[in-house]
């Protein structure tokens, strides 16, 4: 007995938080994908970029001097208005092309390409990183716990229910939903789509800058970083349910635990292949995945 | 029957027969001018076009967009290096390729097509990195680095035998693989079966309805574009030689997906003019800047956005009308 | 007047001077680099130094009278461009020679086309051992220290100033990584030090703190590690974090901490030791000068990769002048043994296996900048040749 207590004190519950780092950044990048998609049935491919893009301008605003806190806000904030007119920029051009989803797919496809080569032009091909605004660490029941992390934990919940009770508990979320659930009818109810539609898109990817300005102090900051997380946030979305809030942080959370415990016993290199076949089993036994669309659920 | 689609398959086949003379007339000014590198180039481009012409069949007639194509052409281009490497026969490795890219066709089929859409995009996309990863991590294909040492081969055509390292006699026997796999998928896009994929891509819940399985069929266009990118991919170590993981990852399959777009989705043909076209442009804006990702990044969106038909499905249309008009009076 | 026409006198002279250099035919060496993507730092360091030598070359007179110039084409860090590349410049261009690759895959394609093309090549940056070991071509040659002579220039100072520690081994989970990893441990054990586990990362792995238990665990005094790029990044700022760097001597690889990466690492890098075939802290007359030039021309520091590329201007210099010739085989017989000075020494290209043999410097990061704390003579970091294929 007291082997097992042992061992989940010193290895398994160090990987679970491990993990649940992970799995705070995976979610809030994968909320993001799945509300672009879940509204505007939009397959965002450069959302990764976006994600790289909050990281860079936390390091250019860092290094003016902008603190860390104002960074939290300040960063998100930039990139509502970047979202909102790429919205209605890019996306509205094809919007309305019988085959949306490959359409936008493709589309997207090429602005990520077009986004990771800005990166490395104004920013240059070398690895940056801001200092990290907390640092020292807490040991709890043996556990080291590096405060910085204790701190993106809680940030990370917060912004996440934060998100749930805007969309489920506001009016504003109500229109998103109606918005989501039958276009038509809610326009002809009032609620301004074409709003609705842009501000959810400058919202998606505020989320994934801001899991950008949060990681980058642990994990730096370069032109490629924006496809470090593509494939697990996908692979969230799709499993969680595409369009599903609580879809996207079940399966964040599960993914991301999978991954963490699964690496002590097998070699990590088949972390991705495992999270692939999950995706694969997913899809071939339920397609909709866990939990069913924005408007639908 | 004469219907819209043979109508345009035939257009088709016109600007194919254009390509070939525009071919053979590079072939004769390359030998006249004692060049090696263009002629090469040349060639890679069509080998590429091999890839963006499997990507067309499931992207233009089979309504699938496929992320990972590169996944049977860089398989295609190992398995060719190791039997080359084995048996320098040019035969030998292009049956190898065949027989293995029908087989890999079917497994990853079999994975790929429980799901359609974006859905589908994703997992060609994911199959194509986890198995990029397991071959950069495996020494015996060595590794990262790839393997040198494919050997020049002598491609015996029984009256004469061409050598790989001739940069216009390989040439023309790369013109000679990729229109004969263009002449296939043309052929068999313009049979009923051809035409049942279609309707599958307009509707795929009357096609049952009519008698056909739609999982079955989708299974036939899946096994031939991946068998199509497997032989292209089996080219690639003759000319250069070499086999690398690079030839699984993304950036070759986004190429390729680049290159339809450009070309024109469903044309098959515009697969062909589609690498000719990114090959020259990569080449010139290259030499010019290195941020040579923004301007063809900028170039593919232009085209998704102003011009989703590509440059032979403005062409093509035009083409087909002025055969038909001279085909009935 | 007389003045005037001293001064136009020697106007004229220099005119036709200059012109007669650069009316004869220029000695073309084509670069095939990266100019864009990841490695594109490393490619920068390679064009500045190429650049600065071909200047003071050609200021001086040039290779037997004729300029050389540089012909640069971007590889993109991608075998299958570097092989387009290499035969645009080898076919269209014509060039003479040819060096620039960075990757060591690069680097091995790019050679078999110039067997193919019966031009000779040059590598300044790839540390792989293959190139000059078992798939070591007749038309290949590296000048920079390949990854056996950093590891042993590493050990050499680890059992002086770390006899007998215990060493944890953590490596990106790939050829590269792993072979680095298995030849430090050899050198490594030789000289008495302790093995206390090994383990070995996805590349571009997030996150390491998953095997911080093992490395706790193990308790060593020494963690070897042959991460690069954004990896090193991430381990060391992770270590940091996780206050492991208290009581720990991270040592590595030459590519682990390098210009690129130096400034996000921050000072998480401090007290990191490698061994290395340059350092800008090199104290001769030489390396001061050409430190000095480097830095008017670029307004950075040489590092290494800089620094070799530089040098290997010089050892074509010196091959072409000894055969009096750029024909391929003529100067393949000149680069036999062939020795030549550099900003780090003088070094030697073996005639057995094509490696350039250089004193090997240890070096640590004091202050954000790498000191030198040691050094270790040519023939000792050296191996074995076991290249046999010539």
């Amino acid at each position: 007995m007291a082997e097992a207590i042992d061992y989940f004190q010193f290895v398994l519950a160090p990987q679970m938080v491990i993990g649940l780092v992970l799995g705070i950044a995976v979610i809030l990048v994968a909320l993001g994908l799945t509300i672009i998609f879940g509204l505007l049935d939009v397959i965002n491919m450069s959302h990764g970029e976006f994600y790289a893009l909050g990281a860079f301008l936390s390091v250019s605003l860092a290094a003016l001097g902008v603190p860390f806190w104002l960074l939290l806000v300040l960063v998100p904030a930039l990139m509502l208005p970047i979202g909102y007119i790429v919205e209605r920029v890019l996306i509205q051009r094809v919007f309305h092309s019988p085959d949306r989803h490959v359409t936008t797919l493709l589309l997207t496809f090429g602005f990520g390409l077009v986004l990771e080569d800005v990166f490395r032009l104004i920013w240059g091909p070398n690895p940056l990183r801001p200092d990290m605004p907390i640092s020292g660490a807490v040991e709890i029941a043996g556990l080291f716990l590096p405060l910085y992390r204790v701190f993106m934990i809680g940030v990370g919940v917060l912004i996440i229910i934060g998100t749930a009770l805007v969309v489920y508990r506001t009016r504003i979320g109500a229109m998103v939903r109606a918005a989501a659930f039958d276009r038509n009818m809610a326009a002809s109810l009032g609620v301004p789509v074409q709003l609705v539609y842009a501000g959810a898109f400058a919202f998606g990817v505020s989320l994934a800058g801001l899991a950008g300005v949060l990681l980058a102090p642990i994990y730096s900051v370069f032109p490629t970083m924006g496809r470090d997380f593509i494939l697990m946030a996908f692979t969230v979305v799709i499993v969680g349910g595409m369009g599903s809030i609580a879809g996207a942080v079940i399966a964040g959370l599960f993914l991301t635990q999978v991954q963490a415990i699964a690496s002590l016993y097998i070699s990590p290199v088949w972390a991705d292949p495992i999270v692939f076949g999950i995706m694969v089993i997913m899809l071939m036994v339920r397609p909709q995945g866990l939990f069913g669309r924005l408007g639908h659920a | 029957m004469r219907d819209a689609l043979t109508n345009s398959m035939r257009a088709s086949h016109l600007l194919a027969l254009l390509l070939v003379v525009f071919a053979l007339i590079t072939a004769a000014v390359g030998v006249a001018m004692n060049d090696t590198f263009y002629l090469r180039l040349a060639t890679e481009a069509l080998i590429f076009a091999g890839l963006a012409l499997s990507v067309d069949i499931l992207l233009g007639y089979t309504g699938l967009l496929s992320l990972g194509q590169a996944l049977y052409f860089g398989l295609g281009a190992y398995i060719s290096a190791l039997t080359l490497m084995q048996v320098p026969s040019f035969w030998l490795a292009l049956l190898v390729a065949i027989l293995s890219g029908l087989a890999l066709g079917l497994v990853g089929g079999f994975i790929a097509l429980r799901v359609r859409g974006v859905y589908f995009a994703l997992i060609t996309f994911g199959l194509a990195q986890v198995v990029a990863k397991i071959i950069y991590n495996t020494r015996a294909l060595g590794a990262s680095d790839g393997m040198t040492g494919v050997p020049i081969i002598n491609v015996n055509l029984g009256f004469t035998s061409i050598s790989s390292a001739s940069p216009a006699g390989f040439f023309l026997v790369v013109l000679t693989v990729t229109m004969a796999l263009y002449a296939i998928a043309a052929y068999l896009l313009d049979t009923p079966f051809g035409r049942l994929l279609i309707a599958i891509k307009a509707n795929d819940r009357r096609v049952p309805f009519l008698g056909y399985k739609a999982t079955t069929l989708r299974l036939g266009s899946y096994v031939m574009a991946a068998t199509i990118a497997t032989v292209s991919g089996a080219l690639y170590p003759m000319l250069r030689g070499f086999v690398s993981p690079e030839l699984l990852f993304f950036a070759t399959s986004g190429n390729a997906v680049i290159t339809v777009i450009l070309g024109g989705v469903g044309t098959l043909v515009g697969a062909l003019y589609g690498s000719i076209l990114l090959t020259v442009i990569k080449s010139v804006i290259g030499s010019w800047t290195e941020h040579h990702l923004i301007i063809i990044g900028l170039l593919f969106m232009s085209a998704v956005i102003f011009f989703p038909q590509g440059l032979m499905g403005v062409v093509r249309p035009k083409v087909a009308k002025w055969l038909s008009r001279g085909g009935t009076s | 007047m007389r003045t005037f026409r001293t001064v136009a006198l020697a106007v004229v002279m220099s005119a036709t001077a200059l012109s007669s250099i650069h009316a004869a035919d220029p000695i073309k060496i084509g670069v095939v680099t990266p100019l864009s993507g990841t490695y594109a730092g490393i490619g920068q360091q390679v064009k500045w130094g190429l650049e600065l030598a071909t200047k003071e070359v050609n200021a001086a007179g040039g290779i037997m009278g004729r300029p050389i110039e540089l012909i640069f084409e971007d590889e993109e860090a991608n075998p299958a461009v570097a092989v387009q590349k290499a035969d645009k410049v080898f076919q269209v261009n014509k060039v003479d020679f040819l060096t620039g690759t960075v990757n060591s895959g690069s680097t091995l394609a790019v050679g078999q086309v110039a067997e193919r093309a019966g031009k000779l090549m040059a590598t300044t940056v790839s540390f792989a051992d293959s190139i000059t070991t078992d798939k070591c071509s007749p038309n290949v040659y590296r000048v920079n220290a390949r990854a056996g002579q950093q590891s042993s220039a590493l050990a050499v100072w680890m059992s002086k100033d770390k006899p007998k520690a215990k060493v944890f081994y953590l490596g990106p989970d790939y050829e590269m990584g792993r072979s680095t990893v298995a030849a430090f441990k050899q050198s490594a054990e030789k000289v008495g030090a302790q093995s206390g586990g090994e383990v070995f990362a996805p590349l571009d792995s997030k996150d390491y703190t998953q095997y911080f238990g093992q490395l706790r665990a193990s308790r060593p005094q020494v963690l070897y590690t042959s991460v690069a790029g954004n990896d090193t990044v991430r381990l060391f700022t992770q270590l940091q974090e996780f206050g492991l760097l208290n009581n720990l001597t991270v040592v590595g690889a030459s590519g682990t901490v390098t210009a690129q990466n130096i400034g996000a690492i921050g000072k998480a890098a401090e007290g990191f030791v490698t061994g290395v075939g340059y350092s800008a802290e090199i104290g001769t007359p030489e390396n001061k000068k050409f430190v000095e030039a480097f830095r008017a021309a670029n307004k950075t520091d040489p590092d290494l990769y800089g620094a070799d590329s530089y040098g290997l201007i010089y050892a074509y210099k010196a091959a072409v002048e000894k055969a009096q010739s750029t024909d391929t085989d003529k100067v393949r017989e000149a680069f036999k043994d062939l020795k030549w000075n550099t900003p780090q020494g003088e070094k030697t290209l073996r005639a057995g296996d094509h490696q350039a043999v250089q004193t090997m410097y240890v070096v640590q990061v004091k202050g954000g900048k790498f000191s030198i704390v040691g050094e270790v003579k040519g023939e000792d970091a050296i191996g074995p040749d076991t290249c046999t294929r010539f």
